[in-house]
Order: C-alpha cells, then sequence, then structure tokens
C-alpha cells in the first residue's frame, strides 16, 4: 500500500500533441480516486503511464516514494485491470489468477493457497479450473480483478473495467469493487468516462479534459462546486442546464423573462457584483427546476418555458424544455445527448407532474442553487 | 408462366452441373489415374486400349520403392529437409513478426515493403547468383545448401503470413503479461505463441508443401543420388531406356500421402478460435 504522487505529469507524441499537460495528482495511501472525463481527455493514457505502459515526455511519478518513471511495468509494484480483462485465454482461471506468482517463481504450495482465498473472495472457485471462454462476462471480470489482487500491490489501476458488462450486472460490481476496495484498502486509481461511476465509487475524483486536469474533489464537492462550466455540465446527469444572460442590478435578464437575485446569492460570490451591466453565464441543474403547479415548485420564481418532450421514468420524469435564453456548451461532447436538437433545458419533475409535451408551462427554479461563470473563461464565479 | 420458369430453371440447373462435373473430371483424372497406375504392372500400363481400372491388381511397384535403400533415401531426404526448413522457418518468422506486430522501430516500413516486394522474384532467376554461392561457400551437394536457399524462399511470406495473424491477437494480453510481471519474451513465448497456434499450423503447412513439392533448386543444388528428394527421385525413374511408369505414379502417392495427412491434422486449428474468452 502506497501513495501514488505525479508532478508535472506531461505526455506529447511525435505530431507535438499534448496528451496529458502538466499533470499534478496526490493519491493517498488506500484512497480510491477516480479519474474521469470525456472520450480522449487523457485519462487512460494518464493510467498508462501510471503503470509503465506508456513513456512519461517528462515530469514526475512516484509510488510509495519511490520514483518509478523509468521503471518498467513490473517493478512499479502496481496490478491492472484492463478494460477488455485481457485473461490469457489458453490458462484456466486459476492459473490466470496465479500467472504473476509463477513468474515471480512462488513455490506451487503457495500459489495454491493464495488463490484459493481470492477465489473465495471473489466466489470464482467452483470456476478455477474453467477456461475464461467458458465464463460470462462478470465472471470474467471477477477473474481479471482476481489476477490483480493475488500480487498485494502498492496500487490498483483499473481502466474502464466496467464498461463491457451490460448495464444491470455493471451497477452489481460497481457496489463490489467499492467494497472491495474498502475491504482491502489498497489505493485505487480508477478511470472510467461514465459521470456515475465517479460519482458514486471514488473517495475523490480527478476531472480530466483535453488532458488537462480541471478539478480534484469528493464527489459532493464536484457536485456543488464545480469549478468551471465544464465540470459542472460533465458531472451530474442529466447535465447542468448553461445559459447567458444580462446581468441588471439583481436580476438577470434573458429575452422574455429575468431571474431575480437574492442578496446571499452576492454575499457568498463577491465577485458576482462586478458583472453588473455584462454578460454572465448561470447553470441550474435539471433537479433545481420544479413544476410551478406542484406543492414542491410553489414556492419558487418561474420563468415561461415550452415542454418539448418528456421521458416518464416511473420514479421520476424527465422534461425536456425550450426557454428564451442562449444555451452554453459546457464542452462536453456528451451533454448533447442530454438536450437533444430541439430543447435547450432539462428539468427533473417528480412523477406526479402532469405536464403534456407542447405544452407551454411556468418553469419554477430554486435560485439559491444558481451557479455563475464567466462567459469568456468559463471559471467559476 | 410459373411452369415455363421451372423448366428453364431446371435446365440451367442441368447445365450447371455438366459443366461443374466437367470442371471436377478435369481436376480428379490426374489423380485417379494416378492412384490406378500405381497398382498395375508396368506392361499393363503400356496396355492398348488402356485400362481404367488395374486388370491384375499388383503392389509390386510399391513393394519396389519401398524395398530399395536408395529410394527410401529420397523420402528420408525430403522429410529432414522439409520438417528443418519448417522448424526453422517458423522460429524465425514468429520472432520477426512479434518484432513488426508489437515494436515501433526505424526503417519498419522499408523493411516490410521490402519483404513484400521479395515476392515478386521469380525464384527461377535467382537460381544461377545461389549456384555460384553455394559452390564459392562449399556447401554444394549438401543439406545446408538446400536448407539456406528454402529459407530464402519461405520466409518472407512465412513472416508476412504471422505478422498477419500476431496483429488480430489483442495488445492487452501483451500488457498484462508486463503488468504481471514479465518481458516481452515471457509474453511471446507464455501467451503469445500458445494462442498462436493456427497462424504457426498455417505457416508450417505452406512452409513444408514448399519445400516438399521443390524441385529446380533440389535438381541444381545436389549431384549425389544420395542428397535426392522424392520430387527428384520420380524423375530418376525415367532411365534412358526404361520407363518405370507404375513406380513413378507409386513414388507419387507415397510423395502425396504426408500433404494429406498433414491437411487432416491440421485442418481443426484452422476451424478454432483460439482466443475466445480472451477479451470482452
Amino acid at each position: 500500500m502506497a501513495e501514488v504522487v505525479l508532478e508535472n505529469i506531461c505526455k506529447t507524441y511525435g505530431n507535438n500533441f499534448h496528451a496529458i499537460d502538466q499533470l499534478n495528482l496526490s493519491v493517498e495511501d488506500g484512497e480510491f480516486l477516480i479519474l474521469v472525463g470525456p472520450s480522449g481527455c487523457g485519462k487512460s493514457t494518464a493510467l498508462r503511464m501510471i503503470a509503465g505502459l506508456e513513456d512519461i515526455t517528462s515530469g514526475s511519478l512516484r509510488i510509495g516514494g519511490v520514483d518509478v518513471v523509468d521503471m518498467p511495468p513490473k517493478d512499479r509494484d502496481i496490478a491492472m485491470v484492463f478494460q477488455s480483462y485481457a485473461l490469457y485465454p489458453h490458462m484456466t482461471v486459476s492459473e490466470n489468477i496465479a500467472f504473476s506468482m509463477r513468474l515471480a517463481g512462488k513455490p506451487k504450495a503457495e500459489r495454491k493457497k493464495r488463490v484459493d482465498e481470492i477465489a473465495k473472495t471473489l466466489q470464482l472457485t467452483s470456476l478455477l479450473d474453467s477456461k475464461p471462454a467458458n465464463l460470462s462476462g462478470g465472471q470474467r471480470q471477477r477473474v481479471a480483478m482476481g489476477r490483480a489482487m493475488v500480487r498485494e500491490p502498492a496500487a490498483f489501476l483499473m481502466d474502464e473495467p466496467l464498461s463491457n458488462l451490460d448495464a444491470k450486472l455493471r451497477v452489481q460490481m460497481r457496489a463490489e469493487i467499492t467494497s472491495l476496495q474498502k475491504q482491502l484498502g489498497v489505493t485505487t486509481i480508477y478511470v472510467t468516462h461514465d459521470q456515475i461511476e465517479a460519482m458514486t465509487m471514488g473517495d475523490r475524483v480527478a476531472v480530466l479534459k483535453g488532458g488537462v486536469l480541471q478539478q480534484v474533489d469528493t464527489p459532493k464537492r464536484l457536485y456543488e462546486s464545480p469549478v468551471n462550466a465544464f465540470v459542472a455540465g460533465f458531472i451530474g446527469s442529466p447535465s447542468m442546464n448553461l445559459f447567458e444572460a444580462t446581468m441588471t442590478g439583481a436580476e438577470l435578464m434573458s429575452g422574455a423573462f429575468a431571474i431575480r437575485l437574492q442578496d446571499a446569492a452576492f454575499v457568498r460570490r463577491p465577485g458576482l457584483k462586478s458583472y453588473a451591466g455584462r454578460k454572465v453565464v448561470f447553470g441550474i441543474r435539471p433537479e433545481d427546476l420544479y413544476d410551478s403547479s406542484l406543492e414542491s415548485g410553489r414556492k419558487y420564481q418561474t420563468i415561461p418555458a415550452k415542454v418539448t418532450s418528456i421521458e416518464e421514468l416511473g420514479s421520476e420524469h424527465i422534461v425536456h424544455l425550450n426557454i428564451d435564453a442562449v444555451r452554453v456548451d459546457s464542452g462536453d461532447p456528451d451533454a448533447v445527448q442530454d438536450f437533444g436538437l430541439t430543447s435547450n433545458a432539462v428539468a427533473r419533475f417528480e412523477p406526479d407532474s402532469a405536464v403534456r409535451s407542447g405544452s407551454a408551462i411556468r418553469l419554477a427554479l430554486d435560485d439559491t442553487k444558481l451557479h455563475f461563470f464567466d462567459p469568456e473563461t468559463h471559471l467559476a464565479i | 408462366m410459373r411452369k415455363r420458369n421451372s423448366g428453364k430453371d431446371r435446365l440451367i440447373t442441368v447445365a450447371l452441373h455438366v459443366a461443374l462435373a466437367a470442371g471436377l473430371f478435369f481436376a480428379a483424372f490426374p489423380i485417379y489415374w494416378m492412384l490406378s497406375s500405381s497398382f498395375k504392372s508396368n506392361t499393363e500400363i503400356f496396355a492398348l486400349p488402356p485400362t481404367i481400372l488395374p486388370k491384375a491388381f499388383t503392389l509390386e511397384a510399391y513393394a519396389a520403392i519401398l524395398g530399395d535403400p536408395v529410394k527410401l533415401r529420397f523420402f528420408f531426404n525430403s522429410y529432414f529437409l522439409a520438417g528443418t526448413v519448417t522448424v526453422l522457418t517458423v522460429l524465425i518468422a514468429l520472432l520477426a513478426a512479434y518484432g513488426f506486430s508489437r515494436f515501433n522501430f526505424r526503417g519498419k516500413g522499408s523493411l516490410n515493403t521490402l519483404i513484400i516486394s521479395t515476392q515478386t522474384i521469380p525464384p527461377i532467376t535467382l537460381l544461377i547468383p545461389f549456384f555460384g554461392l553455394v559452390v564459392s561457400y562449399g556447401i554444394f551437394d549438401t543439406y545446408v545448401a538446400l536448407i539456406l536457399t528454402y529459407l530464402v524462399f519461405t520466409l518472407p511470406y512465412a513472416i508476412l503470413l504471422m505478422t498477419g495473424y500476431l496483429n488480430t491477437l489483442p495488445r492487452d494480453l501483451d500488457e498484462a503479461v508486463a503488468v504481471d510481471g514479465g518481458t516481452s519474451w515471457t509474453a511471446l513465448w507464455r501467451v503469445i505463441v500458445p494462442i498462436s497456434l493456427p497462424g504457426i499450423v498455417a505457416t508450417s503447412v505452406y512452409t513444408f508443401l514448399l519445400c516438399w513439392n521443390e524441385f529446380l533448386f533440389a535438381l541444381t543444388l545436389t549431384k549425389s543420388t544420395s542428397m535426392r528428394t522424392v520430387p527428384i527421385g520420380i524423375q530418376l525413374l525415367m532411365g534412358q531406356h526404361a520407363f518405370e511408369w507404375n513406380q513413378m505414379m507409386a513414388m507419387s502417392v507415397l510423395g502425396s500421402l504426408p500433404l494429406l495427412v498433414i491437411y487432416l491434422v491440421a485442418q481443426r486449428y484452422f476451424l478454432a478460435g483460439m482466443t475466445a474468452g480472451s477479451v470482452k
């Protein structure tokens, strides 16, 4: 067990493409850190650099206090779970798990004892003599976990280990991996593009975009205080609604509506005053928008909106809306999926909401939950 | 309307079958003739009109070949050469292909092009230069001469074949070995080779066939009877005064047998997906 420290890590390819730019990250001993970001953000590259499968162009990397930049993967005391699992197809489950011990020259009795222990933890005992081809996706995933656990490494590196599983199994394995990590207490760096995995599994989450670290924080703080519009849009599902508006006194003006801001908003963000008379980006999460005809929405101010479509999920309604404001692109390539082409806002209503597709409604919003960003830099105000 | 159509369809079907049967006859008759002649006596072979089935079935041609140490030596030579070249080719091609498939190095692209371009040179044009080289090395009329020249012809295609196969194996496997504490060498022998059997078998069969059937270089680079291979041996049965047709055919049958066996044994490897269960 050890801490993993990345200092000014850079990865530049031959064509001068910066896959990773000045990455500074400190993962504490026993911590579960999630690396998250849209595809191509460099999160897998970062993980592969920690594993030693990818050269580090510049910077320093220490695992358990030892500088490992020039070490091959086998000397770094790490174990990795691959997205594809990469099980050895010609070996049985037990041989797969014991392979690293065999390479290390551990005696047979010790190997067997360790494999049995791990198989018990992962409920693989009855499958030890099977070949990977005869296992289900979830079982293969557990074998891959076992192969990593057998080495008792200083750190686990996991590269989207759940992305090949179906949705139901993914939820189950999410919980299993989290509890296993807590039980073993091994420092874990986990790469995913799925922000639900990021929010539910990690002690802390590092958000990457274009090879640049945006924010590292606990899931709760990332959700509540994103440092910029990208993190605001990326964390949370459906994404935060981001719009451009003009600050006029204590009001946000956009098209046909105005949102009054309370004094508290300015007390919490002293910088907001300087935007008076200027454009500002404001954000509000779908769960902070309410159906004004329901009890929950009565206490808030309202703005006009037109419903374009509704997804009834049973426990809630995801309502796609159009409001008279210019939507701001957070830079998250997946956000378009949340908003679609015909709407510019999305809200989560309670299931007893009776709004209809195509109808004009009054949309209630909790103005204490507004987020503000600079329209140029997209940094939080 | 429908009836006329089906009549026309039937006519087309019949015509197609006749054409296919003619094609089949053209391909299969020589093999049948080889088999049937090998069981005839030499006098029956010269009978007019020729007999389609052996009138007097005899194994005398086979006995003559299998009882003659000189002719058995031809078989040994062919097996030994084809076997040695196959093993060497597979080993060298495997290492080269692993390099091409898994590593980046200077000149990789041009080296690949060079290997492909060697395939465009007809071997016969290299006969004279090889002859000169073999004589000046002092290895004329030896196994080494044939093994070296055969390797020159088998390796390029074998490397391409193996590289293509290794490229289909996920790199994650090599990386898993690296993380598990192994080197590239470990990955190659402990993981890549065991799951590359289909590629290795395909390469082996190709190489073995090429060596087994080779005539031109075997004829030119050897001289003594004890160094001759089966294809030369068959030709040697055409003497100045006598044509041992039945023995030539029997030797051809015996010469074809190993190839048939190899095909039957190797077949299942071509079909099996060796990497099933590795990823996803």
